[in-house]
């Protein structure tokens, strides 16, 4: 009994353990390229497209942080967030990918941004030579990465505060500050803001890492001379020369190397930002609220929390609707561009509408099938996987190997796929499918295990105490209770890593062996061509997948309903 | 039915803790069949602990800190229930909260605990134990709200359902964790009396933790145990 109790646990920190570790250390192995680094250095292209990469990154992550400060002060102080974020599903849905497109549609010189306003307010009867998208300043990929980035760290956040301990321990405290003295602001800065922002550490890491790390975005929409080191880096790596191959190793390593230093500094920013919080000095008290209405306490609250929670617009939140607006004009962009035939520049709407673009996708229907069998397989594994693990691993044991598994999340894509592939060359299975879903799952992993992580801890141990005590065994509690309770948390992780299977780009490109065709891959490389319609299409079917995974998931999890108040039903 | 001295609830906890600290030790507890034992202290003097030893859920208690660990014997009715799993032990458990599982009526939640087979190991059909929750029920005077989402009931409701819950599925003594520190005094006092009674119908021992004086079961079996340092002792 002892023996399985360790193996199991063993084998499974082996599985996922394993081609982790393996991959970064066939990439460790080809880091070690003198000439490559030489290369590296004497490009000129190198420092500028870092300089690029640190402006994006460090940009978009400070205001992602921001905005979801500011949206979730004002949603809890009004207390809407739960009808606010009801509506993150469907922007989670949306992938990285589908949203610079659709950006794309709107901000390029011939976009819709532009035909509305002319030829009335401009006067332009043909697009101008404008730098709206791919602009030099990076500010699309900016606009691109927020948009994505904040939903992501709202659910997050919505993880924790929806979790039904600290939820209702969070009201009480919040109410408890405001019989205090506090106001609202203040009590949501000062009580639960210090609780809940280390809880979106990690979260954050990964959106710095994505911002500083990401390709297919920064293909549609980033800056093109130079473009980001990360687009930069994956050049070189399709290149055909080796030595131009192992710069763009090295390139990797070196995004790694900034990712690992950005992301210590602003945890320790973090930190310090953190101790500087009024009540973190051992021993005193809360000041009371007579000599405190205005005075000292707004002094230590991080200022711009306090400025944005002031200022709360009446209804609703004009943060969040810019974003969910910005969302839907990004899906009506796609819807209509899908459907698009001739589409004269000022003209707002097409000249002519037709299917053909969605008909070319049903005639590839491979690359639907490809997409979904890779999302159902890397979701399912992965979920299942997770779901091992919490149950027969000690607390400690998780603890201790979470970051390990989470590394997927803040290490580039670009040096994955460069150590994923020597390990599918290994194994010969490069350019399988096998290889693929199984690459595929490396990269679902993290965000599975980051969505059941939370429903796990809000088990109550003594509900097993209780099962156990009417005299039923591990398996009735197990089938009958702690599953169909946590039905929907393991619903809605599969969704989420179906969700991410999809939009992944590098990896099935390179794995793949340029083999695999997915929706994503053909929405990006048609980013780069003519195509606006049959692009459309690739990016609205890259949004929907995921969208009816979501719903799927959604169903499955959704609430019992229970009847109000009936007579007792007889025997069934 | 008469009692052999072996009947009944009998622990003797001679170290209950974790490796480097103990939390109870040398601490006798006998309980007859149909009586409550009250047993009282401080907070974090070990009662909850004292009942997840007889129950055989110190792994739930432990979380986070040192699992505890117990030396000692805990026997039911002349059986040793030490190193049994919980579900093997036939001790139920009332908690503080009622821990209605949320996703099952209130009857689904009775029905839950209705043993499938009885004591001779004859299946019951599924009439029979639908007329025991319909039972429960009448006894919880609660007829008639079976097909109810338990969130909402009543706290009174709720914790009424919770030890019938608890009884349904037999058990061969009882484990009351604090059941009506939750509930305001009014309600209390009407609860009380119904739980005790109910209990003793069945005829099995009952153990009640409570830093309440007023949930005295009865004045001639509490036990008070001091905060860890100190060894407990009988008033």
């Amino acid at each position: 009994m002892p023996v399985v109790k360790v193996f199991g646990p063993l084998l499974l920190a082996l599985i996922a353990a394993l081609p982790i570790g393996a991959a970064l250390w066939a990439v460790g192995a080809q880091m070690l390229h003198a000439a490559a680094w030489q290369a590296l250095w004497a490009d000129p292209q190198t420092w500028r497209a870092w300089g690029m990469t640190l402006w994006t990154g460090l940009a978009s992550t400070a205001l992602a942080w921001i905005t979801v400060a500011h949206v979730l002060a004002s949603g809890f102080i009004r207390q809407q967030l739960g009808r606010w974020l009801s509506h993150l599903p469907a922007l989670l849905a949306t992938p990285h990918a589908a949203m610079a497109i659709g950006l794309v549609l709107w901000l390029s010189p011939s976009g819709w941004a532009l035909r509305l306003v002319s030829p009335g307010l401009t006067g332009f009867d043909a697009p101008p030579p404008w730098f709206t998208t791919q602009d030099p300043w990076g500010l699309g990929l900016i606009l691109a990465l927020w948009l994505k980035e904040v939903p992501f760290l709202l659910w997050v956040a919505a993880t924790q505060m929806q979790r039904e301990d600290l939820r209702r321990r969070w009201q009480a405290e919040y109410a408890l500050a405001q019989t205090l003295g506090r106001t609202p602001a203040q009590a949501f800065a000062q009580i639960i803001w210090p609780q809940l922002a280390p809880r979106l550490r990690w979260p954050l890491l990964a959106v710095l890492a994505y911002g500083l790390t990401v390709v297919d975005m920064a293909l549609i929409i980033g800056p093109a001379s130079p473009p980001t080191l990360a687009v930069l880096a994956w050049q070189w790596l399709s290149d055909a020369d080796l030595l131009t191959q192992s710069q763009g190793v090295a390139a990797a390593g070196w995004l790694t190397g900034t990712v690992l230093v950005a992301g210590v500094l602003m945890v320790v920013a973090l930190r310090v930002v953190a101790s500087k919080r009024p009540f973190a000095s051992r021993g005193k008290r809360p000041q009371s609220q007579a000599s405190d209405r205005d005075g000292l306490l707004s002094q230590k609250t991080p200022t711009w929390l306090l400025h944005f929670c002031r200022r709360l617009p009446p209804q609703p939140n004009a943060m969040w609707t810019i974003i969910l607006t910005a969302y839907i004009a990004v899906w009506s962009a796609l819807t209509v561009g899908s459907v698009s035939g001739v589409w004269p520049f000022p003209q707002v709407w097409p000249e002519l509408w037709t299917l053909n673009a969605w008909q070319q996708v049903a005639s590839s229907a491979h690359t639907v099938w490809t997409t979904l069998g890779l999302g159902v397989a890397s979701a399912s594994v992965c979920v299942l996987w997770s779901v091992a693990w919490l149950e027969l691993t000690p607390r400690r044991w998780q603890q201790a190997l979470q970051p390990w598994f989470l590394l997927p999340l803040v290490l580039p894509s670009v040096l994955w796929v460069v150590g994923l592939y020597s390990l599918a060359l290994h194994t010969r299975l490069e350019g399988q499918w096998l290889g693929l879903s199984l690459a595929h799952a490396v990269m679902v992993l993290p965000y599975v295990l980051l969505a059941l992580v939370p429903a796990y801890q809000a088990v109550d141990p003594r509900q097993a105490a209780l099962v156990a005590s009417l005299g039923h065994g591990r398996s009735v509690y197990m089938w009958r209770v702690k599953w169909p309770l946590l039905q929907r948390a393991i619903a809605s992780a599969w969704a989420v890593g179906f969700a991410v299977s999809v939009a992944q780009y590098l990896p099935t490109l390179y794995v793949g062996a340029g083999r695999f065709a997915t929706v994503t891959t053909e929405a990006v490389t048609l980013a780069a061509g003519a195509q606006r319609s049959l692009m459309s299409a690739y990016a609205a079917l890259q949004m929907l997948l995921p969208i009816a995974a979501f719903a799927l998931a959604a169903w499955l999890g959704r609430p019992r309903r229970f009847e109000k108040i009936a007579p007792m039903k007889a025997t069934s | 039915m008469t009692d052999t001295p072996q009947d009944g609830l009998h622990v003797h906890i001679e170290r209950l803790g974790s490796a480097h600290h103990a939390l109870v030790s040398g601490l006798r507890l006998a309980v007859p069949p149909g009586e409550i034992l009250t047993l009282m202290g401080p907070s974090g003097c070990g009662k909850s602990s004292v009942l997840a030893a007889i129950a055989g859920t110190l792994a739930s208690v432990s979380e986070g800190l040192q699992p505890l660990q117990l030396q000692g014997s805990v026997q039911l009715n002349g059986r040793e229930l030490a190193h049994l799993p919980t579900h093997q032990r036939g001790v139920g458990l009332v908690f503080q909260d009622a821990l209605l599982f949320p996703h099952m009526t209130v009857a689904e939640n009775l029905l839950f605990a209705v043993p499938v087979s009885d004591v001779s190991g004859t299946r019951s059909t599924h009439a029979q134990r639908q007329a025991r929750v319909q039972q429960a029920l009448q006894e919880a005077e609660l007829s008639g709200m079976g097909n109810r989402d338990p969130s909402t009931l009543s706290g009174g409701q709720r914790a009424r359902v919770a030890l019938m819950r608890a009884l349904l599925a037999e058990p061969q003594a009882l484990l009351l964790d604090e059941p009506f520190s939750k509930l305001d005094a009014a309600l209390r006092a009407q609860l009380r009396p119904w739980v005790f009674a109910h209990v003793r119908e069945r005829r099995i021992p009952v153990v009640l933790v409570t830093h309440d004086e007023q949930d005295v079961a009865d004045p001639q079996r509490v036990l008070h145990l001091r905060a860890a340092e100190e060894s407990p002792h009988h008033v």
